[in-house]
């Protein structure tokens, strides 16, 4: 194999072209419909979105706004539809896409400007299912003169970790239909998260939070299209945990009959 | 979305705080065993009593007139219909009802009675004929 053939393979910085990118613009102060504004801009085999995005305010037109900070998959802000698919800008590679490239702010939230979204309802449903520990109380009284950590096994650790990788970048609240024809549905993240402290062995607020869960914009909303497991950039599957979310939401509602 | 709209949202919001859904778990729970018929037992049912039997590649007699009813209307019987027809009828009518919610067809509340209510009709059907068939 000769130089130039592992060079393609991998990615390189070398190989420089031109690709358009589309992006849908909304400017409030401008009460003209949203339109489409292409750009063209050079870019490698190593550019993101987000560095396309960077590239276009600092070199081409300093009107676009848009949400970024963290540039690794860690802060959740710059998520934006590609193609009509939700998509973190910084964990999106110009590279893997042929032909025109359209971007458009997150479905499902209303545009404040751009592809900046109103999250408002998002951080709503979050905070109606209580995700902190409630009533974490350590193993033992505090004693200052051997003071004690709280203790989790890794087992029980394990039962709640992958639920807990959510960044709360919203990109599942733009490919659930569900949220789409109902924004009062509590959503895959808040349902996730309320699920993660459930399974959390230092907490106690589960049946705080089963009075959401168990309503029908909580987890029975949810029809199962699984589009938010496939977005997330994470990995958390919130599909999984909704729908373990029902069984349990099943089992509080038993309970409660029995018990009256 | 526009102004007006975030505020009726809200204002809904107040209203259905906490409301909650004791019937859910019921047709979730039903949904969820009708699935399992529908993927387990169903098709075995279709292979023997749709394509093994009008082949000939059952033997003639083994659902005869006289075999087929005495199977058919005894307790065994009774819970075949349940997990061959009822069962399966209240997925069909879940599934139904969030597909019309998706198309936005008529409102949620009517069609849940429409569809589980269509659904209890057939099954309570289906399973009084056995029942008459039991004591006939």
């Amino acid at each position: 194999m000769n130089t130039e053939q592992i060079s393609t393979k991998r990615v390189s910085t070398h190989n420089i072209r031109t690709k358009h990118i589309s992006v849908k613009r909304y400017l409030p102060d401008n009460p003209a419909e949203p339109y489409w504004q292409p750009y063209e801009l050079p870019v490698d085999d190593s550019t993101s979105l987000l560095d396309a995005l960077n590239h276009i305010k600092e070199q081409l037109d300093s009107t676009l706004s848009y949400r970024w900070s963290c540039r690794m998959a860690i802060c959740g802000s710059c998520g934006v539809m590609v193609n009509g698919i939700p998509k973190l800008g910084c964990k999106t590679f110009l590279r893997d896409y042929e032909g025109e490239i359209r971007i458009e702010p997150l479905a499902h939230f209303p545009v404040q400007r751009d592809l900046v979204v109103d999250m408002e309802i998002f951080l709503e449903h979050l905070a109606a299912v209580k995700p902190y520990l409630i009533d974490d109380n350590p193993v033992k009284a505090f004693d200052p003169n051997a003071p004690e950590t709280y203790q989790q096994s890794p087992a029980q650790l394990e039962r709640y970790k992958q639920f807990a990788n959510c960044i709360n970048c919203g990109l599942c609240y733009s490919a659930c239909p569900q949220f789409g024809l109902n924004q009062e549905f509590l959503g895959p993240a808040a349902l996730t998260l309320a699920h993660r402290y459930n399974l959390d062995s230092r907490d106690h607020g589960k049946k705080q939070r089963m009075a959401e869960l168990n309503r029908h914009e909580g987890v029975w909303s949810c029809t199962f299209v699984g589009f938010c497991s496939q977005v997330c950039p994470k990995n958390v599957d919130p599909a999984a945990a909704v729908n373990q979310g029902k069984v349990e939401a099943a089992k509080h509602t038993l309970i409660a009959l029995f018990k009256g | 979305m526009s102004k007006p709209s975030m505020d009726r949202l809200s204002m809904n919001k107040q209203a259905a705080q906490h409301k909650q859904a004791f019937d859910e778990p019921l047709w979730w729970g039903l949904f969820s065993a009708g699935g399992v018929c529908f993927a387990v037992i169903l098709p075995a049912v279709i292979l023997f009593i749709a394509i093994l039997l009008p082949l000939g590649l059952l033997p003639a007699e083994a659902l005869s007139y006289e075999r087929a009813s005495a199977l058919l209307f005894s307790v065994p019987g009774f819970l075949f219909v349940g997990a061959v027809v009822c069962l399966p009828l209240f997925h069909a009518a879940h599934r139904l009802r969030h597909g019309l919610f998706d198309i936005s067809v008529g409102n949620d509340a009517l069609n849940k009675k429409l569809m589980y209510g269509g659904a209890a009709l057939l099954s309570v059907l289906a399973l009084g004929l056995v029942i008459a068939g039991m004591l006939g």
